[in-house]
């Protein structure tokens, strides 16, 4: 948490912004937003994140966390007051018969998302690489041309 | 002078919409200017559908003249189709930009009457009506748009910007939108510019006046408006939902306006839809938040941003809306955050430093009266009418 100061002027709204993106990079960088309820979160802002600089490392962290289709069983409610032992024990039947299915439908999905991540992550490492090696390359030829040569 | 104002709903009870708020503001300040004043609207109500809900007609509201005319038929599969795919960042052929257009909200009648009724000025926006582009280009020497610009692909069609760099003039909400007219277009030179953007009478409010009359003893945030996509309201049901789970905060959601919102199972406890609300229930709604969270990066004033300030409440809004952001940088009213993390240690701060609440709303307050003072708006309306 920042330290926060109310001066004679009131608050400068600007200062106390940087002083809360300061207290947020610390905590990033401990692991402290490493979480599925973030990347849950981020995934209808990511739209509004693409011309940051740091994208692809937080769709990649948001896919990584979002990629696996919840396969397991879930419980089972009745909000209805009316015959709610009844719906529920309908409910559960459905869902007994559906489960099969559903579990053969998702687990492929399942595998089919890995690879898709492994893939998107394996272009991008590879990018990376390659920027790297240009840049150095950039920096050995303005030394070279700095130096006359 | 004889002016008509536009916009393609009027502002009434059960049609929400800050750009139709700005328009009938602006046409009370005309008139208590002393101009004889015309609202030319649709007979629509639902921004979503457009159907024609409201008989057509002429009848006097707040010393004007109301002129209600027929929506044209219109085909919104087309509509949604080009527009979506202008979303997307296509380029539309002119035959496409011309059925986008005509299959948006038009009204043949409403055309025909602007051209022959003999206005001095015509004051319509928003801009992304065919209706308003279609009123620029039959009268653009007496045109004042209040176009209520975003950063968004809608404002680069080149039909659109046809009708604009037609018009007489702009009347902006704020020095970004301004800024933003010059960006899109910069051969743009009218006869007439200038910021006015829309006067609020301050107001006193109970904090706690919701809170007892509902039995709510928890903290919540606010939002009131428009529910969709484009205002960014998923974003802040994910956000509300998250910051619950992680931080273990009792905090509520409470919004007010219209539009579906779909909530996560985990955050139904804590969600509150009211709805449509009369303005005092809106003010104390606002009053009693911890914040008032406006998610949008599409705005080009927020008028309910002002109200919140002057209901004493902070804001805390999306930092990639330009707009909403100049606004808490200007009043020092609120903060702004560009992800999660952002978000979660704001309103962490909100709910921890009430002090801190207290100072950043007071400061917020102080901006809007003075700024958007009524007398000074109708002073700069008198000003850009005259040009």
């Amino acid at each position: 948490m920042p330290t926060i100061s109310i001066g004679a002027d009131g608050i400068d709204a600007k200062k106390l912004e940087e002083e809360i993106l300061q207290a947020v990079a610390e905590k990033r960088k401990n692991g402290a937003y490493d979480d599925a309820a973030v990347a849950r979160a981020e995934r209808s802002n990511l739209m509004t994140m693409q011309d940051d600089e740091n994208f692809v490392e937080r769709y990649l962290a948001c896919l990584r966390q979002l990629i696996v289709v919840d396969i397991d069983d879930f419980e089972i409610i009745e909000h209805r007051a009316r015959f709610a032992p009844l719906l529920k024990a309908l409910k559960k039947s459905i869902w007994k018969l559906l489960k099969f299915y559903t579990f053969r439908l998702w687990s492929q999905q399942n595998q089919t998302n890995n690879v898709l991540l492994a893939g998107i992550e394996g272009i991008n490492r590879r990018h990376n690489r390659e920027i790297e090696r240009l840049q150095a390359r950039i920096e050995a030829l303005e030394k070279q041309l700095a130096a006359g040569k | 002078m004889k002016i008509a104002f536009l916009s393609p709903r009027l502002h009434e009870p059960g049609t929400v919409g800050g750009a139709e708020t700005l328009l009938y503001s602006l046409a009370q300040d005309a008139v208590r200017l002393g101009h004889s004043v015309d609202f030319l609207c649709t007979c629509a109500r639902n921004h979503f559908t457009w159907e024609n809900e409201l008989p057509e007609g002429v009848f006097a509201r707040d010393g004007m003249t109301v002129r209600r005319f027929p929506v044209d038929a219109r085909d919104p599969g087309t509509f949604l189709r080009l527009q979506m795919a202008l979303s997307r960042g296509a380029t539309l052929s002119p035959a496409d930009q011309a059925a986008w257009i005509r299959n948006s909200v038009n009204s043949t009648p409403l055309i025909a009457h602007l051209r022959t009724a003999g206005y001095d000025r015509v004051i319509a926006g928003p801009y992304l009506f065919g209706l308003v582009r279609e009123a620029a280009l039959a009268v653009p020497e007496q045109m004042l748009l209040v176009p209520c610009f975003h950063d968004e692909p809608f404002a680069k069609v080149p039909a659109m910007q046809e009708a604009f760099l037609a018009v007489r003039g702009f009347l902006f909400n704020t020095e970004p939108e301004r800024r933003l007219a010059h960006r899109l277009m910069p051969s743009l030179s009218p006869k007439t510019e200038a910021v006015v953007a829309m006067g609020l009478e301050p107001f006193e409010v109970s904090k706690t006046a919701l809170a007892a009359a509902k039995g709510w003893d928890f903290p919540y945030v606010i939002y009131s408006g428009r529910r969709e996509g484009l205002k960014g309201t998923p974003i802040l049901v994910d956000y509300m939902d998250a910051f619950r789970k992680r931080t273990g905060r009792d905090v509520h959601l409470v919004m007010t306006g219209s539009g579906e919102v779909e909530i996560p199972p985990g955050l139904k406890s804590a969600f509150h839809d009211l709805g449509f609300v009369s303005e005092q229930e809106k003010r104390e709604a606002m009053a009693g938040a911890v914040a008032f969270v406006h998610p949008s990066v599409n705005e080009s004033l927020s008028i309910v941003l002002l109200e919140a300030w002057l209901a004493r409440t902070p804001a805390l809004v999306h930092a990639k809306g330009e707009v909403l952001r100049w606004q808490c940088e200007s009043s020092n009213g609120g903060l702004w955050f560009a992800d999660y993390p952002q978000f979660e240690e704001e309103l962490l701060l909100y709910l921890d430093h009430p002090e801190i609440t207290r100072v950043l709303a007071e400061q917020g307050r102080r901006y809007t009266v003075a700024r958007y003072a009524p007398d000074a708006v109708r002073q700069r309306l008198a000003e850009a009418l005259q040009r």
